[in-house]
C-alpha cells in the first residue's frame, strides 16, 4: 500500500502528471482517427520514450493505451467508424443512440463505462495480478478454441431479427477469413497469387469498409434522393438513474474485459463482443439491443478498457506480453534495461507502482475529459452531411491505407464497403461478417493446435475442466437463442 | 562618347555573364564524374516487413535514428508486415533501385522461397550489411526431466515425436532451426506452431509443450525469474547474457542455427549509392548509444560485409532448401 501511494506521489509530479495528460489525449485521438489503433499509437511513440526517463516514458504510454481505447468509441458513436477494432461493437447501439439525437448521453455513458473497466483491471492488476497470471497459464489451444467458439455463438444475438441471414453473413466472414497463409502448415488459401493476401485480408480496412465506408455511401444516396434532414441534436449526459440502471452490465463486462485481457493473444476486439452479447442475453432489454440501448454501449466499452489492465498482467509477472500493445510496452521496459518478470517487482518495484498509478489516472483523465467535451465533440454530427461525408471518406482512406501502407488495403476497404452497403439494402446484417472475421481463424488455428499437441485425440477437449465448462457455456448459450427465438416466434402467432 | 562607354560596357556584362554560364554549364558534368553522386538529396525509407515495435522494427527505428544524421537526411520506417515478412520483401526487391528503397530484410527471405508460395529472393537484392545475428536455443521448463542437452536429446530420441517444440509459425527461422536439429541429430520432434515466439513461450509456461526453439532473449525474462532453462545454444560461442549456458558444439554437436537481420536495396542501385549507404549505417552501428540499445532489447550485433552477407546467404539458402523439403512443407506448384 506504501508502495502504492509512492506511486500516485511519483506520478503526480508535475513533469510527469503533465506527460501523462499529454499522453491520455493523444491518445484519445489517435483512437478516435478510424485506422491510427492504440498498437499503432503507441509503437510510433515508443522511441520518445528512449530519452525520457522510465517511469515518465511508460506512464505516457499507459497513457496513450487507456487513451487510445477510449477514443475509438467516439468515432464509432458518432459517425460510425469504429476508431479502433476493440470500439467494433460499440457501433451497434452507440451510433443508433446518436441518429436519435441521444449523441451525449451515448458518449457520457463510453466515458463512465471506459472509465469504470479500466479502473476495475487497474485494481485487479494491483492487487492479484499474481493469482490472475496463473490464469493465462492455464488457456491452451483447447481452451482457445472453446473460447472462440463461445464468442462466435453469439452471432445470434447480434443478427437482430434476421437469424438465417445473419448466419449467413458470418459464413462470408469465416471465409474472408481463411484467406491467406494458414497457420499451421504455412499453406496459402485463396490467395490468388497475389502478395497481399498472403496475411490473409487486413481487418482494419474491412472495419472501415463494413461501417464507414457503407455507411457513408448511404448517406451519399440518401442525400441525392431527399432533402437536408438535420439531427437532433442533445448533450444531455446520461442521467444517474440511468447510470444505475447499467451498472450491473458495467461491472460484469470490466470483469469479462479484465479476464479476456489476462488470457493472452487476445484482446479488446473479442473481449467487447463477448460482453455485448452477455449483456443482451442477461438484460431485461435485451429485445432491443442493437436499436439504441445504453447498456449496449456500456457493455462494450467497459470490456475494451477492462482489457487495458489486463493484459498487463502477464505482462508485469510473467514476462509474456497478452496482446500486441503490450508487447510493445515490453521492448520499451527492456530499453530502459529492465526486465519484466517476477524481479521486476523486487528490483524495481518504485517503478512498477509508479505504472499502477498511471493506469488509474489515466482513466480518470480521460473519463474528464470525455465529460467535459462532449458537447463540443458531439456536434461533429452537427456538420451539414455534404462536408461532414467527404471528410468521412478521407479519413476511411488514409485511416486503411496507414495500417499496412499498403495500397491494396483501400481495395479491400472499397469492396467491403460496397458489400457493407448492398448487404444492409437486403437486410443482411453486417457485424457478423466481422465477428467471424475476428474468431474464425482463431477458432481453426487452435482447434488445430490442439489435435497437433494431443497427436490426433479429440479427448483434449474433453479432460481438460476449463475447456470443457466454456464449452458446456456455449452449448447454452445456441439453445438459449434457440428457445428465445422458439417463443418469440409463438408470441406472434398468438398476436396474430 | 556615353553612349558609346555604355555599349562597351553592356557587352562587358552581357559576355562576362555568357562566360560564368557557360563555365557553370561546362564544369558540372566535369564535377560529376569523378566524384561520388549526390546523394542522398531527400529522404530514404526502410522497409521493413514486420510489425510496429517487433525486434526487427526496433532495430530498424534505432539505426535509422542514427543514420539520419550521418546521411543529412530523414530515414523514415516504413512497416510492411505479412506472409513471414513476404509482403515487405517483395515491396523491397521491386522498388525503384536508386538507394532511396532500402529493406532490412531476415532470416525467413532464405526460407520463404522454398515453400513454393512466395516471389521473395534474396538474389534480388544487393546486400549492405548484416546487421545482427541471434541464435536458436533450446528451452524447456526449470522442472523438466532433463537437465542436459544430451539427456533430452537421448529422450527424444527414444520417444520419436512425443517431444512437442514451439517455434514462432510454419516455416519460420525457429521451425527451421528445431528441423536442424532433427537433420543432425537423428531425432524426431512433434513440432507445434504458434503465432509468434510469445505465444510459443507461453505454451511453454502452461505446460502444454516440451520445449521451444526459440532465441534466448525471447525466454530471457522467464530464465532469469526461474521458470525456465536454456538447454544449449545453437552458436559458436556462448551468449552474452547467459554466460553458463553451454553451446551445442561444447556438449557434441553441430548444430550452428539462427535468425539474422540485414540490410539491402534493389539490384541495381549505383554502387556509390550502396557504399554511402554501408557507410553511413556502419557508423550508425558503431554509435556506442546504438550499441547499448541493441543490448538492451537483446539483439546480437554482428556486423557482416556485403561479401561475406552474401555467402553466408547463399549458404543458408542452401540448408534450408534440403530441410524444408524434408518437413514437407513445400507446396505444390501450379
Amino acid at each position: 500500500m506504501d508502495l502504492l501511494v509512492h506511486g500516485f506521489a511519483t506520478v503526480l509530479q508535475p513533469q510527469i502528471f503533465f506527460i501523462l495528460v499529454a499522453g491520455t489525449l493523444g491518445g484519445i485521438i489517435i483512437g478516435s482517427l478510424p485506422g491510427l489503433t492504440a498498437t499503432m499509437g503507441v509503437a510510433l511513440l515508443t522511441p520518445l520514450t528512449f530519452s525520457l526517463p522510465p517511469a515518465t516514458g511508460l506512464v505516457m504510454l499507459c497513457g496513450i493505451y487507456c487513451g487510445a481505447i477510449y477514443g475509438g468509441s467516439i468515432s464509432a458513436i458518432l459517425i460510425r467508424t469504429p476508431g479502433t477494432p476493440a470500439a467494433a461493437a460499440t457501433v451497434f447501439d452507440g451510433n443508433e443512440l446518436a441518429k436519435k439525437g441521444l449523441a451525449g448521453k451515448a458518449l457520457g455513458m463510453s466515458a463512465i463505462a471506459s472509465c469504470a473497466g479500466g479502473v476495475f483491471s487497474a485494481l485487479c492488476l494491483t492487487f492479484i495480478a499474481p493469482e490472475l497470471a496463473r490464469v493465462a497459464l492455464s488457456f491452451s489451444s483447447p481452451e482457445y478454441f472453446a473460447m472462440g467458439l463461445l464468442g462466435l455463438s453469439i452471432v445470434a444475438s447480434i443478427s437482430g431479427d434476421y437469424v438465417v441471414r445473419g448466419l449467413i453473413s458470418a459464413c462470408i466472414g469465416l471465409l474472408v477469413g481463411l484467406v491467406g497463409l494458414d497457420n499451421l502448415n504455412g499453406y496459402p488459401r485463396f490467395t490468388f497469387g497475389l502478395v497481399d493476401l498472403l496475411n490473409g485480408v487486413s481487418f482494419i480496412p474491412v472495419l472501415i469498409g463494413l461501417f464507414a465506408v457503407s455507411e457513408a455511401l448511404r448517406t451519399t444516396e440518401s442525400m441525392l434522393k431527399t432533402a437536408h434532414v438535420d439531427f437532433k441534436l442533445s448533450g444531455v449526459l446520461p442521467s444517474f438513474s440511468e447510470l444505475r440502471g447499467c451498472a450491473k452490465t458495467i461491472l460484469k463486462s470490466s470483469a469479462i474485459g479484465t479476464m479476456i485481457g489476462i488470457i493472452p493473444a487476445t484482446g479488446g476486439d473479442i473481449a467487447a463482443f463477448l460482453a455485448y452479447g452477455e449483456a443482451k442475453r442477461s438484460s431485461k432489454n435485451g429485445e432491443k439491443f442493437g436499436t439504441g440501448e445504453l447498456e449496449g454501449v456500456a457493455a462494450p466499452e467497459a470490456a475494451n478498457n477492462g482489457v487495458t489492465g489486463g493484459a498487463l498482467i502477464p505482462l508485469m509477472t510473467l514476462g509474456i506480453p497478452g496482446d500486441a500493445v503490450t508487447a510493445i510496452f515490453l521492448g520499451a521496459l527492456m530499453l530502459q534495461g529492465l526486465r519484466p518478470g517476477p524481479l521486476l517487482f523486487k528490483d524495481n518495484a518504485e517503478l512498477v507502482y509508479a505504472i499502477f498509478a498511471g493506469m488509474f489516472l489515466a482513466n480518470i483523465i480521460f473519463m474528464l475529459f470525455g465529460l467535459f467535451a462532449i458537447k463540443y465533440i458531439a456536434r461533429v454530427i452537427n456538420i451539414p452531411k455534404p462536408i461532414l461525408t467527404p471528410i468521412i471518406f478521407v479519413l476511411c482512406i488514409v485511416g486503411s491505407y496507414s495500417i499496412n501502407n499498403s495500397m491494396f488495403d483501400l481495395l479491400v476497404m472499397m469492396f467491403f464497403g460496397v458489400l457493407g452497403y448492398l448487404m444492409d439494402k437486403f437486410k443482411f446484417p453486417v457485424s457478423p461478417i466481422v465477428l467471424a472475421l475476428i474468431l474464425g481463424p482463431m477458432v481453426e488455428g487452435e482447434f488445430r493446435r490442439s489435435l497437433l499437441l494431443s497427436s490426433g485425440s479429440f479427448s483434449i477437449f474433453f479432460t481438460r475442466p476449463i475447456c470443457v465448462a466454456i464449452l458446456t457455456l456455449t452449448v447454452f448459450s445456441v439453445v438459449g437463442a434457440y428457445i428465445q427465438q422458439r417463443k418469440k416466434h409463438r408470441l406472434l402467432k398468438l398476436e396474430n | 562618347m556615353k553612349k558609346t562607354w555604355a555599349m562597351v560596357a553592356m557587352v562587358l556584362v552581357v559576355s562576362l555573364m555568357l562566360v560564368v554560364a557557360g563555365c557553370g554549364g561546362g564544369a558540372k558534368p566535369a564535377e560529376k564524374a569523378p566524384e561520388a553522386p549526390k546523394f542522398p538529396t531527400k529522404q530514404i525509407e526502410i522497409i521493413v516487413p514486420a510489425g510496429a515495435g517487433g525486434g526487427t522494427d526496433m532495430l530498424a527505428r534505432a539505426m535509422a535514428n542514427k543514420a539520419k544524421d550521418l546521411l543529412g537526411q530523414p530515414v523514415v520506417i516504413v512497416n510492411k508486415p505479412g506472409g513471414s515478412g513476404t509482403v515487405g520483401f517483395t515491396a523491397g526487391q521491386t522498388a525503384k533501385p536508386d538507394g532511396y528503397t532500402v529493406t532490412m530484410f531476415f532470416a525467413e527471405i532464405v526460407i520463404v522461397p522454398h515453400l513454393g508460395i512466395a516471389q521473395a529472393d534474396h538474389k534480388l537484392f544487393v546486400p549492405i550489411m548484416r546487421v545482427n545475428m541471434d541464435p536458436a536455443a533450446i528451452t524447456v521448463k526449470a522442472d523438466a526431466p532433463w537437465k542436459t542437452l544430451k539427456e533430452f536429446l537421448d529422450y527424444a530420441k527414444a520417444n520419436p515425436g512425443k517431444v512437442r517444440m514451439g517455434n514462432s509459425g510454419p516455416g519460420s527461422i525457429w521451425h527451421l532451426a528445431a528441423a536442424t536439429v532433427e537433420d543432425k541429430t537423428g531425432v524426431k520432434f512433434n513440432h507445434v506452431p504458434y503465432g509468434g515466439a510469445a505465444p510459443a513461450v507461453t505454451a511453454l509456461l502452461g505446460g502444454a509443450i516440451e520445449a521451444v526453439a526459440v532465441s534466448p532473449a525471447e525466454v530471457g525474462a522467464q530464465v532469469a525469474s526461474g521458470k525456465l532453462k536454456i538447454l544449449g545454444v545453437m552458436s559458436d560461442k556462448r551468449e552474452k547474457a547467459f554466460p553458463e549456458v553451454k553451446t551445442f558444439k561444447e556438449q557434441g554437436y553441430e548444430v550452428v542455427v539462427g535468425t539474422w537481420r540485414g540490410l539491402g536495396v534493389p539490384k541495381g542501385t549505383p554502387e556509390p549509392v550502396v557504399k554511402i549507404l554501408h557507410d553511413a549505417f556502419k557508423k550508425a552501428m558503431d554509435d556506442p548509444g546504438f550499441i547499448a540499445q541493441a543490448d538492451k532489447l537483446g539483439l546480437g550485433l554482428a556486423y557482416l560485409n556485403a561479401a561475406d552477407f552474401t555467402k553466408f546467404m547463399d549458404a543458408d539458402f542452401a540448408n534450408y532448401a534440403k530441410l524444408v523439403d524434408k518437413l514437407g512443407l513445400k507446396q505444390q506448384k501450379k
